[in-house]
């Protein structure tokens, strides 16, 4: 009531730190902490070799939580995106180890074959209305189980030079691998901020109905956000294979949780409506720098999801509270 | 009915109450009287639904005496206030859908066996015959063991006053108790009202519609800016006296709408034997372009899914919709959109506004031709768009074009739905219900921009139970009754009697 009494007509005013940038503040805070705690106790932390293994390594869930950001912003969830990686390296290694097929070829078929379960991902959310959660944990298991079934649970090994270059090569010591996601990140940061379906994405997960209801076509967009989904899972999964030159069912297991952990930490509503790129970005990194500075110190890699659950929980809850600050203030404003 | 004689029942004076040192409530007294309908009415944001909440002990004022049967109350939290017989029904709903209406009405107090283990068991058979018992209060019969979901919005609404009607009631407060109700249905609750008042409980009530004031209020309480008015008997005041002191400036009597338009201007929007089984039947009319036509019809007549379908948010079975002369495939509300066609729904909160997004998203969210070039969308360019609609219309709100639209009161809110679609340069709009929860100044102000766009050659389709309304705005008025069209009125003929006569099925 006071918000709609208090009428002041005039030039719009901004203000100082929006939702987004206080989140992208408060990540790089937690960001430099990581970094200045874990460069204190072990001095190999700040080393230019160790700067390698870190950005050698961010591209497979960099990349996968460009779409897992865009289905959270409308309001969805992806739980298939760790299977989808996995059918995409087994595809592309059956296709070229015992179809014949030209390698370049094979991976593009293998990553269109991750496509068609964003396709089936997206059908059934869409034109079914079975709730996404729901829709990608069966496809998490049978895609997962078609890994397996056509493999034939066997690991293949793929070795070739220019495949190998997708996952370890690098153009002027910077890694390919995280080129391709830095320019994935550009694209998609443009999408999102600049074309009519970034905007749309936002307003299907502020309300779907609503959106509707405004001539938005919430069917077509949420089906196109499923698929880029999976091929953006896909990519990983080949740049996976690449890396350790070998394909394997089991390969990218447990996917789904780091990357939905990374874009939640990077502020991204799980009810819809709201989310960065940057914060994914940033959300990729904390939890990659984590991993990373606790393998340094010699921590046991059990303890390292521990640890990882308890950023996730400390993050969120700090969001939390923040919000509740930021509406106090606001009422009274 | 008024039992003025004797002392009153309920006392508040001096009430003080700010948030965050803005003043809401100002010294504001209210009296109330055993046997009397007192109607508190105010504007949004006047301060009634404070006041009622500080009544109902949801908040605490910060200075002011609430005194009653002449003894000092102090509420800390609505269980004082219900432990005092003051009870609350709300305009938004409070129950467990998934429940039985039983469960609902004996929320926390289901009857239990005795002994061991019985008391540890609910006692069906007990509960039943409570709540046949209370429904029958109000003459009401509705199985106790249906589920709430599954009864009419108006039924579930009438659970809701018995429950609150049921325990020791002395004073009850309705907020907006008719707004989902059909006329038969008010005039039921008013005889329902009428019956409490002769047990001598008051009543509180708060309405936006004015007719039903002067219907069953005894006096007028009015707030206006957190600050007590005026309150007066009913008979001392007339609806253009009442606006004014609600408002603080005189609003003129509106005057009746123009003339139905010539043969010779064009039809914009063209409905064709329109038919979606057991909702609407071979339903068929015209707009032309600066027309505004009323559709009047009791609530569950079948309009609104009448206007969906003519929408495409429920496909129609058969039938056409034409714009401009041309047949349009409307399967999805994309397709109604690429058509021209705009759409303002009942419940803004929900099926209009994106609440989280700012008030400039809202307004430019179904405007995607001029506001993109070469598929990149031009920032600079919609902020011009929607600051132009926030002037032509007169959108209000504190802080700018970035605030989230939920902070803006519903009048603007609905200005921002109806700049949505004028930014998309729709050719026909449908509203529905257009001024359900908008206050009387911006109400006009609405009605006055149709009036302007249907000059500029808007086609404009008001879809609304409110008699009133359909009389202000309508050049022409079609009424509905169990989904087909029963008549047409040119305005000059729209009669209050008239309407209700055709919308209720009745021959000519």
């Amino acid at each position: 009531m006071t918000s709609s009494d208090a009428v002041s007509v005039g030039a719009p005013r901004r203000p100082r730190f929006t939702d987004d940038r206080l989140t992208t503040l408060s990540l790089i805070a937690v960001f430099v902490a990581l970094c200045l705690f874990f460069g204190t106790q072990t001095p190999f932390f700040f080393s230019s070799a160790n700067l390698d293994t870190i950005t050698s390594t961010l591209a497979i869930v960099g990349i996968t939580a460009i779409g897992m950001t865009l289905v959270l912003i409308t309001g969805g969830v992806d739980l298939s995106v760790g299977s989808v990686a996995a059918l995409s390296g087994v595809v592309t290694s059956l296709l070229w180890l015992k179809g014949g097929l030209p390698l370049g070829l094979s991976a593009v078929l293998g990553v269109g074959a991750g496509g068609l379960v964003g396709l089936i991902n997206g059908g059934i959310v869409t034109y079914l209305k079975i709730n996404p959660l729901i829709t990608t944990l069966a496809t998490f298991s049978i895609v997962r189980g078609l890994a397996f079934v056509l493999s034939e649970g066997q690991t293949n090994l793929l070795s070739n030079e220019a495949f190998n270059f997708i996952g370890r090569g690098s153009i002027g010591g910077v890694p390919f691998s995280l080129l391709l996601m830095i320019a994935l990140y550009l694209a998609f940061l443009f999408i999102l901020r600049y074309t009519q379906f970034g905007r749309n994405l936002y307003a299907i997960g502020g309300s779907p109905q609503a959106s509707r209801l405004a001539g938005i076509p919430v069917s077509r967009h949420l089906l196109t956000v499923y698929v880029i989904s999976a091929l953006l899972a896909s990519l990983s999964g080949i740049i996976n294979v690449s890396q350790l030159a070998s394909s394997a069912p089991r390969a990218a297991v447990g996917l789904e949780f780091t990357v939905i952990t990374a874009v939640v930490l990077g502020g991204t509503s799980l009810s819809g409506g709201k989310g960065t790129l940057i914060g994914t970005i940033m959300g990729v990194i904390i939890l990659r720098t984590l991993d990373n500075g606790l393998v340094l110190m010699q921590v046991s890699s059990f303890f390292q999801d521990v640890a990882r659950g308890l950023v996730l929980i400390l993050a969120v809850g700090f969001d939390q509270i923040r919000l509740k600050l930021s509406r106090i203030q606001r009422r009274r404003a | 009915m008024t039992g003025q004689g004797g002392a009153p029942l309920l006392e508040m004076r001096g009430i003080h109450k700010s948030f965050f040192g803005v003043s809401v409530l100002n010294d504001v007294s209210l009296t109330l009287y055993a046997g009397e309908v007192l109607a508190l009415l105010g504007e949004n944001g006047a301060g009634k639904s404070t006041l009622i909440k500080i009544l109902n002990g949801d908040y605490t004022m910060d200075s002011g005496d609430i005194v009653l049967r002449g003894r000092a109350v102090h509420f800390a939290e609505p269980r004082d206030a219900e432990a005092h017989g003051i009870r609350m029904i709300y305009q938004e709903q409070h129950y467990a859908p998934d429940l039985t209406v039983m469960e609902n009405l004996l929320l926390g107090e289901l009857p239990r066996g005795q002994g061991f283990p019985g008391r540890y068991v609910i006692d069906w058979g007990e509960a039943r015959r409570i709540a046949e018992q209370r429904l029958s209060l109000l003459d009401l019969k509705i199985d106790p063991a249906r589920r709430m979901r599954d009864l009419p919005v108006v039924e579930r609404q009438i659970v809701e006053i018995v429950k609150a009607l049921s325990g020791d009631a002395q004073i009850i407060v309705m907020d907006e108790p008719t707004a989902a109700l059909t006329p038969p249905e008010v005039k039921r609750l008013f005889g329902i009202i009428r019956g409490l008042c002769d047990r001598g409980v008051p009543v509180i009530y708060i309405s936006h519609r004015l007719d039903e004031v002067f219907e069953i209020a005894d006096r007028v309480t009015i707030l206006r800016d957190g600050r007590h008015v005026a309150t007066r008997p009913i008979g001392e005041l007339n609806l253009g006296s009442m606006v004014g002191l609600m408002v603080g400036r005189e609003i003129g009597a509106r005057e009746q709408a123009g003339m139905p338009a010539p043969a010779s201007v064009p039809v914009v929007l063209e409905v064709a034997h329109l038919s979606k089984a057991g909702a609407y039947e071979d339903v068929s009319f015209r707009v032309h372009a600066g027309e505004i036509v009323g559709v009047f019809g009791l609530i569950g007549s079948g309009q609104l899914a009448l206007t969906r379908g003519i929408f495409g948010a429920e496909k129609p079975e058969s039938g056409t919709v034409s714009v401009d002369g041309r047949v349009c495939r409307i399967r999805h509300p994309q397709d109604a959109r690429a058509a021209g066609i705009g759409f303002v729904p009942v419940d803004r909160k929900v099926q209009s506004l994106i609440m989280g997004q700012s008030v400039r998203k809202n307004i430019t969210l179904s405007n995607w031709q001029r506001l993109n070039r070469l598929g990149v969308f031009r920032q600079r360019l919609e902020k011009q768009h929607a600051q132009r609609w926030i002037d032509a219309l007169g959108i209000r709100m504190a802080g700018g074009m970035e605030v989230p639209i939920r902070f803006l009161s519903g009048g603007n809110q609905q200005k921002a739905v109806l700049a949505r679609w004028l930014e998309a340069e729709v050719r026909a709009l449908i509203l529905n219900e257009p001024t359900w929860g908008v206050d009387v100044g911006a109400r006009s102000d609405i009605y006055e921009q149709l009036e302007a766009l249907a000059r500029d050659g808007l086609a404009i389709l008001i879809v609304s139970s409110d008699i009133q309304e359909i009389l202000a705005v309508s050049q022409r008025v079609l009424t509905i009754f169990k989904g087909r069209i029963t008549a047409e009125f040119a305005a000059a003929d729209a009669t209050k009697d008239r309407l209700l006569a055709a919308a209720a099925g009745e021959a000519q």
